[in-house]
């Protein structure tokens, strides 16, 4: 039991981290290429934004990699 | 609609619900505490508050949860739903509350790392009455997490309207958890009997609100296809009020009817920002407006007025003897279509 609380707290601090590290790129950088409304958005909002991108970083990638290739 | 995101869409409305919400949390929080005080004055700060919060949370996550259903049997609610997100932010802050109070009482005096205690400071995890019942509340903190960071606009536009709300019906998951977590760990608590009694009422309203409205649903859905040819025979004329829409489930696919100087318009019911009913809207100054949150539509080409750019498919109409008929036939989004005189 131990290996498996491990394994499944190892993968969501990764999961996190990867978040984190995403979303700083996204929220000042990457977002505009995906969403031509971030271009003038102000700082606050982006702060706001900040949590939803680290719980949902997949989905953005995804995103982002299909938006480069256009 | 706008032309960058704001950090909350407020008006009038929003703003004053938004204190009605903020004040009703924070008046339940001081009679739970005044209460609990009169019958058990030994109680710790600690304690009150991981109890004040955890049963608030709870009950607001019930009133969010029923809100849809009812908003669905009766329109009287509509304002309510439209508020719903403020509401459910509003209660994953006091999940949070109840979540970080209890991990810091009771994980986070010792040597190992809060979150690892969690899980490990109880490995009963055969059993039913000594579950560690706080993994299942933490389960449900973390897809409260996901569903309250996600409620702003950016998302529901970034990840496609249908992952949002693939990732927002991960609420009834989180119902589960923590009808769970309440559950087990009522067993090792003295507030047990009134807290499952409670639990259980709450369960049977939520599934029964949830059931009655479905029916009622599946009943509206049955009505509307009995056509001749291609024209689909809809209502009569009269039953729809003036500046107001009838919605209608057109081969799979929801249409609003709407009156207006003495004209008729469809187009599709569902709203380009968030999915909204179009149909449960009304026509101001002309135009469509969404009851959600305001997005505006002209009836007889589904676009939004400029600058903007929405649009919606719209439907041909055709009224023989104020029996109202439809093409199921959903012409592009954005289509004029020349509204039905009567
Ligand atoms: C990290 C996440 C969580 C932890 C560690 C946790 C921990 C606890 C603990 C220790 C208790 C027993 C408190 C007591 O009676 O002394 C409890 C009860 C409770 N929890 Fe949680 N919880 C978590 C998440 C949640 C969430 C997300 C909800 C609901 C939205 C929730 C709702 C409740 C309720 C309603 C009770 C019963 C309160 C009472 O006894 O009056 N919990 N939780
Ligand atoms: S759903 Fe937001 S305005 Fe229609």
């Amino acid at each position: 039991m131990e290996i498996v609380v491990n394994i499944i707290l190892a993968v969501l601090g990764m999961y996190f981290l990867i978040g984190i590290l995403f979303g700083l790129y996204f929220l000042f950088k990457g977002a505009t290429k995906i969403d031509p409304l971030m271009k003038d958005t102000k700082k606050k909002v982006r702060i706001l934004l900040f949590p939803g991108i680290i719980a949902t970083w997949p989905f953005l990638i995804k995103r982002l990699f299909k938006s480069k290739s256009l | 609609m706008g032309l960058d995101y704001q950090l909350v869409l407020w008006n009038k409305f929003k703003k004053t619900y938004d204190k009605i919400i903020v004040l009703a949390m924070l008046l339940y929080v001081i009679l739970f505490a005044a209460i609990t005080l009169t019958f058990n004055s030994e109680t710790s700060i600690e304690t009150l508050i991981i109890r004040a919060f955890g049963s608030l949370a709870i009950i607001m996550l019930h009133i969010i949860l029923i809100i849809g259903p009812l908003s669905r049997l009766n329109s009287s609610f509509l304002p309510i739903l439209y508020n719903r997100r403020h509401l459910g932010v509003s209660m994953f802050i006091a999940a949070l509350i109840h979540g970080g109070f209890s991990i810091f009482q009771f994980h986070a005096l010792g040597d190992v790392n809060p979150i690892y205690s969690i899980f490990t400071s109880n490995m009963d995890y055969g059993s039913l009455t000594n579950f560690p019942f706080q993994v299942l509340g933490f389960f449900a903190l973390l897809i409260l997490f996901v569903l309250a960071s996600t409620s702003h606009d950016f998302f529901l536009s970034n990840l496609s309207a249908k992952i949002w709300k693939r990732l927002h019906m991960m609420v009834y998951i989180a119902y589960a958890l923590i009808i769970a977590h309440v559950f087990l760990g009522a067993f090792q608590q003295e507030t047990s009997t009134f807290t499952i009694g409670l639990l259980i009422t709450g369960f049977i309203i939520v599934s029964g609100l949830h059931l009655v409205s479905a029916y009622k649903e599946h009943k509206v859905d049955k009505t509307s296809t009995n056509g001749t040819e291609n024209w689909l025979k809809v209502c009569d004329i009269s039953e729809i009020e003036e500046d107001r829409a009838k919605i209608f489930t057109i081969q799979n696919e929801r249409v609003a009817i709407f009156k207006y100087d003495g004209k008729l318009s469809a187009i599709h019911n569902v709203c380009k920002h968030q999915g909204g009913p179009l149909g449960e809207g009304k026509i101001i100054d002309g135009c469509i407006t969404c009851p959600w949150h305001g997005y505006q539509y002209l009836p007889h080409n589904g676009q939004s007025p400029p600058p903007f750019t929405e649009k919606v498919s719209t439907y041909q109409l055709k009224l023989e003897n104020k029996t109202v008929f439809i093409n199921p036939k959903a012409f592009d989004e954005g289509t004029e279509v020349e509204p039905c005189k009567y």
